[in-house]
């Protein structure tokens, strides 16, 4: 095998080393895999019970048809799909390619269904060639129940990782792959603050992205060395770089053992400036990482997770499930629970106000605008977050606030909540917290309002810098923009926690900047004590925090406040932390 | 075997729809039915074939039956095509 090297985007540093899994880029990520020849029988077979399944389900959705005052071309139109479904060309070509490749279901289903759509693309009749989209919506269908029922998992030896290589990954395909434990992700596309990048930082996991083609030259299951550190990736390693690298990432894990050790130590800096270190969760599976590295409290439960890779809504008492074992597990710590930050770039089928493709999602309806344009939805996570209250220290965190009437038509919900479990007899902590979202630059210097009104604040810094420098982070072609240093948003960051400390109204900062330690010491110098971050950087700040001397900080980061360029930005920010 | 050549009249071609009243029409007989455009043949019992005949507007299509129905399949689907496939869509 050739041995070769890619090169790209490091955005999340450390070194893995792996086989690759090749994740086509289909509408719908389909994972490929190799089985044996004896798993064929049973691969067919699944793949004909997801066929099956979905015929039944195209024909209840008829029978539900006939009958009410629905168009008969609708009808008709699911009579197509199910006669699309019972044709050979998608209900038995994709067994024959599984029997002679050996390959997993959906990988066959998703190559017999390019084929087809390749054979449409020829047609030069526009309107009969967008007729491809019917065989691509009946096969993704299938492709949907086949990946709802995983059969023969990808094989993976323990002592082996595997490394996904995709063409580009969306959040909802990211969540899918948390439970993986994947040892580097490698994209086609992305930038340094693309979802790959964000969730292999935040998932401690080394990443290469802007490869353009690293998807169509690695096969599967070939051995990778990704050095996200040093931006390059080499495909099947002779042995003496593979010994190199071995030794490379043996030094990294030893000091990640020695992090360990400081997992109860208090955080606390050279100068005696106690800190808050707490923890960014999204389920409450991500409780138990949060309190191996020693977190302090839960300074940002991202509950529309719970909406995330499922149908339908949560209902209350499921909503109250979840956010009472975090509750309970943080056993009197805080735990701080954001209301849905549904919207732009975490889309959710199936809410009405949200299938619309709004003009400029980052704009547009989402986070509080969108829960309070939606009550019932709203109402019901209240309900649920306060019935958690009476078992914990919860606190209610309430995202993208830029005006004192959003402020103010969230309590009233919030009083109208409790007004109804009050009538009902139910539990709750009559004076749970309420804090806001610092996101949008008018919320910080229109911050006197929320001061007033509030009982903490939080910096989301991702969102505070995209809406200040008016940068999408996830487009490519502007991301380089996307600038955590720029003069503005420092100034911005110190005013707010200036402001708020002057006023002794408790801010926190639970965005990426928190748990990057090369930015520990300039926070701290602005001010902060109360840091909510990915569990897996805990401990590395912890330990900057304890090498910090905030008094001294404090000068370096007066400086900088001043600072016109981000050259001089950079230039003292490498003072401060030399 | 019979042979037949019919113009497409409908608008839209050989349109989906269309595509499936002919396959539920052709699944009635016992014969083989074929249709050919532009030297693309397709069996008038597979949709995803017949689809990607494109037969447009305009076109010729060849109806090929073969087997002991093979009269009235001709007739019922010559019928349907000159029908101009049912409803515009």
């Amino acid at each position: 095998m050739v041995s070769f090297a890619l090169h790209g985007v490091g955005v999340s540093a450390g070194v893995a080393i792996g086989r690759a899994q090749l994740i086509s880029h289909a509408t719908l990520e389909v994972a490929h895999y190799a089985i044996t020849a004896k798993q064929v029988p049973a691969e067919i077979e699944r793949f004909q019970l997801a066929v099956s399944e979905v015929q039944h389900e195209l024909e209840t959705l008829h029978s539900a048809m006939t009958g009410g005052d629905v168009p008969g071309e609708f009808g008709a139109f699911l009579d197509v799909h199910w006669m699309i479904l019972n044709d050979p060309t998608l209900s038995e070509a994709p067994k024959k390619i599984i029997a002679e490749q050996h390959c997993n279901a959906e990988w066959a289903l998703t190559q017999q269904m390019g084929v087809l759509v390749e054979q449409f693309e020829q047609i030069e009749d526009s309107y009969l060639r967008e007729r491809k989209n019917d065989v691509v919506q009946v096969g993704e269908r299938v492709l949907k129940r086949l990946m709802g029922r995983p059969g023969t998992l990808p094989p993976t030896k323990a002592e082996e990782q595997t490394i996904l290589v995709a063409h580009d990954l969306s959040p909802a395909d990211v969540i899918q792959f948390k439970h993986h434990h994947y040892g580097a992700f490698l994209t086609d596309l992305g930038g340094v603050t693309s979802h790959t990048a964000i969730v292999a930082r935040s998932l401690n996991v080394p990443a290469v992205v802007a490869t353009h083609n690293a998807r169509q030259l690695i096969r599967d299951g070939e051995l990778l060395i990704v050095d996200g550190t040093n931006h390059v990736v080499i495909v099947n390693p002779d042995r003496a770089v593979l010994s190199e690298y071995r030794l490379k990432q043996n030094e990294l894990d030893l000091a990640r053992q020695k992090l360990k050790r400081l997992r109860t130590k208090a955080a606390e800096t050279i100068d005696g400036v106690r800190v808050e270190l707490q923890a960014n969760i999204e389920l409450p599976d991500d409780l138990e990482q949060a309190l191996a590295n020693g977190a302090t409290g839960i300074g940002l439960f991202r509950s529309e997770f719970l909406f995330l890779n499922r149908d339908g809504l949560p209902s209350e008492d499921e909503q109250f499930e979840a956010y009472r074992a975090v509750a309970d597990g943080m056993a009197g710590k805080p735990v701080t629970i954001r209301t849905f930050d549904l919207g732009a770039d975490k889309h959710k089928e199936g809410l009405e106000g949200l299938s619309r493709v709004a003009p400029n999602p980052a704009l547009g309806l989402r986070a509080v605008r969108f829960c309070l344009a939606e009550p019932r939805l709203f109402l019901t996570q209240l309900r649920a977050i306060l019935r958690a209250s009476h078992y914990g220290n919860v606190q209610i965190l309430i995202p993208m606030l830029a005006s004192v009437s959003e402020i103010d038509q969230t309590l009233a919900m919030l009083a109208q909540a409790k007004e109804t479990l009050r009538e009902q007899g139910v539990p709750f902590n009559a004076g749970v917290a309420v804090g806001g979202m610092i996101e949008i630059p008018a919320a910080v210097l229109a911050m006197d309002a929320f001061l007033k009104r509030l009982d903490f604040l939080s910096i989301g810094t991702n969102d505070l810098i995209q809406y200040t420098l008016a940068v999408d982070r996830a487009d490519e072609a502007v991301s380089h923009l996307y600038d955590p240093l720029h003069p503005a948003v420092m100034r911005l960051l110190s005013l707010a926690i200036g402001t708020a400390t002057k006023a002794k109204v408790p801010i926190a900062v639970c965005g990426e900047m928190a748990g990057e330690v090369l930015l520990t010491r300039l926070l701290l110098g602005m001010g902060l004590t109360n840091f909510s971050m990915h569990p897996t950087h805990l401990l590395a700040v912890k330990q900057r925090v304890l090498q910090s001397d905030a008094g001294a900080a404090r000068a370096v980061v007066e400086r900088i406040r001043r600072a016109d360029e981000p050259r001089k930005v950079l230039a003292l920010l490498q003072k401060l932390n030399a | 075997m019979q042979i037949r050549e019919v113009e497409i009249t409908h608008r839209l071609g050989l349109h989906a729809r269309a595509c499936a009243r002919i396959v539920q029409l052709a699944s009635r007989f016992r014969c083989n039915v074929a249709l050919v455009c532009r030297r693309r043949r397709a069996s008038a019992r597979n949709i995803v074939e017949m689809m990607l005949l494109a037969g447009a507007f305009g076109s010729t299509v060849r109806v090929e039956t073969d087997g002991p129905d093979e009269s009235a399949a001709m007739a019922a689907i010559v019928g349907l095509l000159h029908d101009g496939l049912g409803a515009p869509a």
